[in-house]
């Protein structure tokens, strides 16, 4: 060692200078890896949907809980779909009576609460008295018989009303909408219900699913979970879209993006090739 | 011998000298590039660290469970304390306990799950992820393929041995072989990004933490930081956890997931109603996963997934209550549980409905 | 108290003398150990996120080294051992040595798990009575223990034999009652912290490459390779630099270690492999993974085959006497090999590849960062740093150079070193 100092003091600096400049490249490496600055937040959606796009409507208001700030709903910023409610029950209505059908549930819907199909349904909300602003028999006449025939109109919800997309031909669109009284649905018996209360018309046919819908097992209610319990149900249809249910029983949906992937892979492209063996 | 001795001393005096030397220039040098080098990163290392604001008492708090009433004020207020000032708006802690005679479980229907990932984000803006580096998400989909498309008569001669005596192929391995179909996690695709969805030839199943009855994690934790509490949840006690990360290596369900760096949790994002064992926002070094919303069901409300489906496949409820909607799919529908084989007994139910 | 003082002082005055090539060695150390406290601080400042760890592949290089500490601390007790057990005069003058590899790997050890945790400010919550540690239950609380407690007989074992030796006391008759007891507990307690850490991933029953019974086979054979491989590096080392007498069979004896533990391992690696690729179910899908890649991800393929075909190989090597009695090129090249291929086993063989596929279905390659890379340089430059200049020490206390001014320059019974 005394060799190496006293002989030449160069490659003593010259090492130490390669160990500091190295701690700087490598301060300078690092430096320029750093994190990208914090995006800013972009605005929320204001405009979103529940289940059905167009359907289900929810405007998001800011600040409805001042205790938390929170808004009424927060929605997807890829979908609109709302996903996430600050008051489960905000905007709900009761559900009101529902028949005792002999059933575990004995009628018993005093907590159950409903958000109102009505205002979301585009031609009921055209005029003041719903559908009835045109169909009052005079603007439209009511129809002489309830026997399927080609429509002219509401071609955006049913295209074609011979080819009802909704029980393979066994159905058309006065089967289920009451001829004289359009605020109204009504089933073969010819008892009236409410847009609100879809359960009581498509119930009358779909018995198994009603039953367990009846039961919490189809569909769903959010709220609290305790049986007896405020819940509020989704009524048919919120979910499904009754002029199009046979070509899919729920429509399809834009999901939500995918994780992240993990740090050190570039893509997943290994998870999609089902031909290489293993 | 007295020259020699000279010599030594001579020799030694010198070697001092030299080592003076060398550390005086290592000193020099070191000091220098001690100044040089931070000042060069320093626009790497400035990150503002909300955990400098971390008290003494909050670093030598015990383990939550084991502490007085009084002490578990004090550390939910240092909590609230802390964390209004972070996300500047008012955030509450709860410590509200878990109800009594109450067994939480949940079922999920994997006939109606269309993979549309909303149980992924709600989860997400109820409980207080990390949303980037790392971005961290309690429930993972998988997309599964049903099987229709895995057999082809092009594969009918792609077996092993290609040919053999027996005159036909595939005699040990049909060329059908290697496709899988059904639920099986081999073929699953968790990154999927398909434009719309159910995509007509997969399945979806969302996986979370099953809350086991046995869980692994729990006994793997040398300093019992994660545990089950008596309504069946397995929580966490972020403050005590040191990340060893023994738990994510007993999961067998990928559940857990770990805050490799401190969360990135944007202030309008964070949900400031927490609680304790829940969506309080975490530490970095911690790890967290699915709680069954603890702060909501603890109160009677329902999870953050289970609300937002937007196809009803997700149930959840009390499973000693017969007429809890679980109890009633448990009793009416095929159940199975994930992965049953590994002997954890999850409360976590998948069903075809 | 002066003796100790003074024994100390003489130490380490010793140690951190040497010639060329000693100073460039502590020098090329002291590099690493510079760059690595800064990589250090900006891990533990900004934590685990500067590694490659994910949620999928959770283990990283640090807990691979840890095993492979464990691996080299558990077989240091192979020098002590034959001196204690068989009677081998030769090695039980050497046996500090393996007590001073067992002692600073285990250290080493036990600082790469500090760099494992996310919290290693919280230590403290796994002390006993101070936090709370989940002790029959928690794998992982038993190798705290273990580890610690091995250490701790290592300390006190080295300490004991350097100072009696220093002092010119260490003979049969006087020695305390206490130290032959210590001494057989450590040789018994290295392969139990190997088996314990063994236990910690045998305990998972989720990852199919660990959760079989042939885990502490592997490990103990593999720390039968891998530390005897260093051990006889070591002895050459020392033999060519300092007066510490070794004999050859000293050093034979640690080669045949070797050849039998990679013997065993080959019967480890095969059977393993044939139950688990025989009938190719879900369970081998790591192993396939490791072997053949999955789809395009092909990364761990050349370090399978790689490490696997270097370990037979050295073990075909070490069955040729040629091989085993050339002290100046085969041998130590053949240690060489096996140090590092089982080294390299650890992260590119037993932790990385047996993630995936992970629960559900994921595969992936862990990609090691440079924060993680210069993380582990630097424990291992502390590691080998305390090696160095704890071996240094020692062979002067053993050498007698290193002595009491009260000693005697050779001891009575005529043989150096004392015992």
């Amino acid at each position: 060692m005394n060799f190496f100092f006293r002989h030449s003091r160069i490659p003593v600096h010259a090492l130490l200078s390669i160990l500091m400049g190295g701690l700087i490249a490598y301060g300078i490496a690092y430096a320029a890896e750093e994190k990208p600055v914090e995006t800013k937040i972009a605005q929320p959606v204001t405009d979103c949907f529940e289940s059905r796009i167009g359907y289900s409507s929810v405007t998001r208001i800011e600040n409805v809980d001042p205790n938390y700030g929170y808004p009424n709903v927060k929605c997807s910023q890829t979908t609109g779909a709302v996903l996430w409610w600050s008051d489960p029950f905000s905007g709900t209505i009761p559900m009101g009576e529902m028949p005792k059908i002999g059933d575990i549930t004995h009628g018993d819907f005093a907590n159950a609460v409903v958000r109102p199909r009505e205002p979301q349904l585009t031609y009921f909300n055209l005029g003041p008295n719903g559908c009835k602003t045109c169909h009052d028999g005079k603007i439209v006449p009511f129809p002489r018989n309830t026997k399927p025939r080609l429509i002219g109109m509401h071609q955006d919800i049913v295209d074609d009303s011979l080819k009802l997309m909704h029980g393979r031909g066994a159905l058309w669109c006065l089967d289920c909408h009451s001829a004289t009284n359009r605020n109204h649905l009504i089933d073969r018996q010819g008892n009236e219900f409410s847009f609100n209360q879809p359960q009581k018309l498509c119930g009358s046919c779909h018995g198994e699913n009603y039953i367990d819908w009846r039961a919490g097992v189809h569909g769903k209610r959010i709220g609290s979970w305790a049986t007896g319990g405020k819940k509020r149900w989704w009524v048919c249809t919120e979910c499904h879209n009754p002029h199009t249910v046979q070509k899919a029983r729920f429509n399809q949906l834009k999901p939500e993006p995918p994780p992240a992937l993990p740090r050190g892979m570039t893509n997943a492209s290994y998870e999609r090739d089902r031909d290489g063996h293993r | 011998m007295s020259e020699g001795k000279t010599e030594g001393l001579k020799e030694a005096n010198d070697a001092l000298q030299g080592r003076r030397e060398f550390l005086k220039n290592v000193c020099v040098s070191s000091a220098a590039a001690l100044v040089a080098a931070p000042a060069s990163t320093g626009a790497a290392a400035e990150t503002a660290n909300p955990d400098a604001d971390v008290t003494v008492s909050e670093f030598f708090q015990g383990h939550f469970l084991l502490m007085s009433d009084e002490e578990k004020k004090q550390a939910i207020a240092r909590l609230e304390k802390r964390y209004s000032a972070q996300y500047r708006k008012k955030t509450t802690v709860s410590n509200v306990e878990a109800p009594d005679g109450v067994l939480f479980g949940y079922a999920l229907d994997i006939s109606k799950c269309i993979g549309c990932r909303r149980c992924v984000h709600a989860c997400v803006k109820e409980n207080n992820q990390s949303r980037h580096d790392p971005e961290v998400q309690w429930i993972q989909v998988m997309k599964m393929p049903k099987g229709n498309i895995a057999f082809t008569a092009e594969n009918l001669d792609k077996g092993y041995p290609e040919k053999s005596e027996f005159g036909d192929y595939g005699v040990q391995v049909g060329g059908n072989a290697y496709k899988t179909a059904g639920l099986s996690t081999e073929d699953a695709q968790n990154y999927y990004n398909d434009e719309l969805v159910p995509d007509r030839d997969f399945f979806y199943m969302p996986v979370q933490c099953q809350q086991c009855e046995k869980p692994p994690c729990v006994k793997a934790c040398p300093v019992r930081a994660t545990f089950r509490d008596h309504a069946g949840v397995v929580l966490i006690d972020y403050n005590w956890c040191i990340g060893c990360r023994m738990c994510q290596l007993a999961c067998p369900y990928h559940a857990r997931r770990f805050n490799w760096g401190e969360p990135k949790l944007p202030a309008e994002e964070m949900n400031p109603k927490t609680h304790y064992f829940g969506n309080r926002p975490r530490m970095r070094g911690v790890m967290e996963k699915c709680t069954f919303c603890v702060q909501r069901t603890r109160e009677g409300r329902n999870p953050a997934c289970m609300e937002v489906c937007p196809v009803g496949a997700r149930k959840f409820g009390n499973l000693l209550d017969p007429e809890s909607d679980v109890r009633r799919v448990l009793a009416t529908k095929r159940v199975f549980r994930f992965k049953e084989e590994f002997g954890t007994y999850p409360k976590f139910f998948y069903y075809i409905g | 108290m002066n003796t100790v003082l003074c024994f100390a002082r003489d130490f380490g005055s010793y140690a951190i003398k040497g010639g060329k090539m000693y100073y460039s060695w502590l020098l090329f150390l002291g590099f690493f150990i510079l760059v690595g406290s800064y990589t250090a601080y900006i891990q533990f400042t900004e934590g685990l996120i500067v590694i490659g760890a994910t949620d999928q592949v959770t283990l990283e290089s640090f807990f691979a080294n840890f095993v492979f500490t464990a691996h080299v601390a558990a077989a240091a007790v192979l020098v002590v051992a034959p001196g204690y057990f068989y009677h081998r005069k030769d090695l039980k003058e050497l046996a500090v040595m393996g007590e001073i590899i067992a002692m600073v790997f285990v250290a080493t050890g036990i600082t790469f798990i500090l760099f494992h945790m996310g919290r290693p400010d919280r230590t403290w919550h796994i002390v006993p009575f101070i936090g709370h540690m989940n002790f029959p239950n928690s794998m992982l609380s038993f190798d705290t223990i273990v580890l610690n407690v091995y250490l701790f007989l290592n300390m006190i074992g080295v300490s004991y034999i350097l100072f009696k030796k220093y002092v010119g006391t260490f003979h049969e008759k006087q020695l305390a009652t206490w130290f032959k007891p210590i001494v057989f507990l450590a040789i018994a307690w290295g392969p139990l912290i190997h088996i314990i850490t063994a236990f910690v991933l045998a305990s998972n029953a989720r990852v199919g490459m660990w959760a079989t019974a042939v885990l502490p086979f592997a490990f103990l054979s593999m720390a039968g390779a891998s530390g005897p491989a260093l051990v006889v590096l070591i002895f050459l080392l020392a033999r060519k630099f300092t007066d510490l007498e070794i004999g050859n069979p000293a050093i034979d004896l640690m080669t045949d270690i070797i050849a039998w533990s990679l013997g065993i391992l080959m019967l480890v690696f095969a059977s393993e492999f044939f139950t688990l690729l025989y009938p190719s179910a879900e369970h081998a899908n790591s192993l396939v993974y490791n072997m053949f890649g999955h789809k395009g991800l092909n990364h761990y393929v050349p370090w399978f085959w790689g490490t696997i075909i270097a370990l037979a190989s050295c073990f075909i090597a070490l069955l040729f006497r040629r091989v085993r009695h050339s002290y100046h090129r085969w041998l130590p090249l053949v240690c060489f090999v096996v140090f590092f291929a089982v080294l390299i086993e650890k992260p590119m063989i037993l932790i990385f590849p047996s993630f995936s596929p992970s629960p559900l279905g994921e595969y992936t390659e862990y990609h090691v960062t440079l924060v993680e890379l210069f993380n582990v340089l630097f424990v291992w430059a502390l590691g080998f740093f305390w090696l160095t200049v704890i071996l240094k020490g020692a062979i002067g206390i053993l050498t007698g150079e290193v002595r009491h001014h009260s000693a005697p320059a050779v001891s009575p019974d005529g043989m150096r070193g004392g015992m």
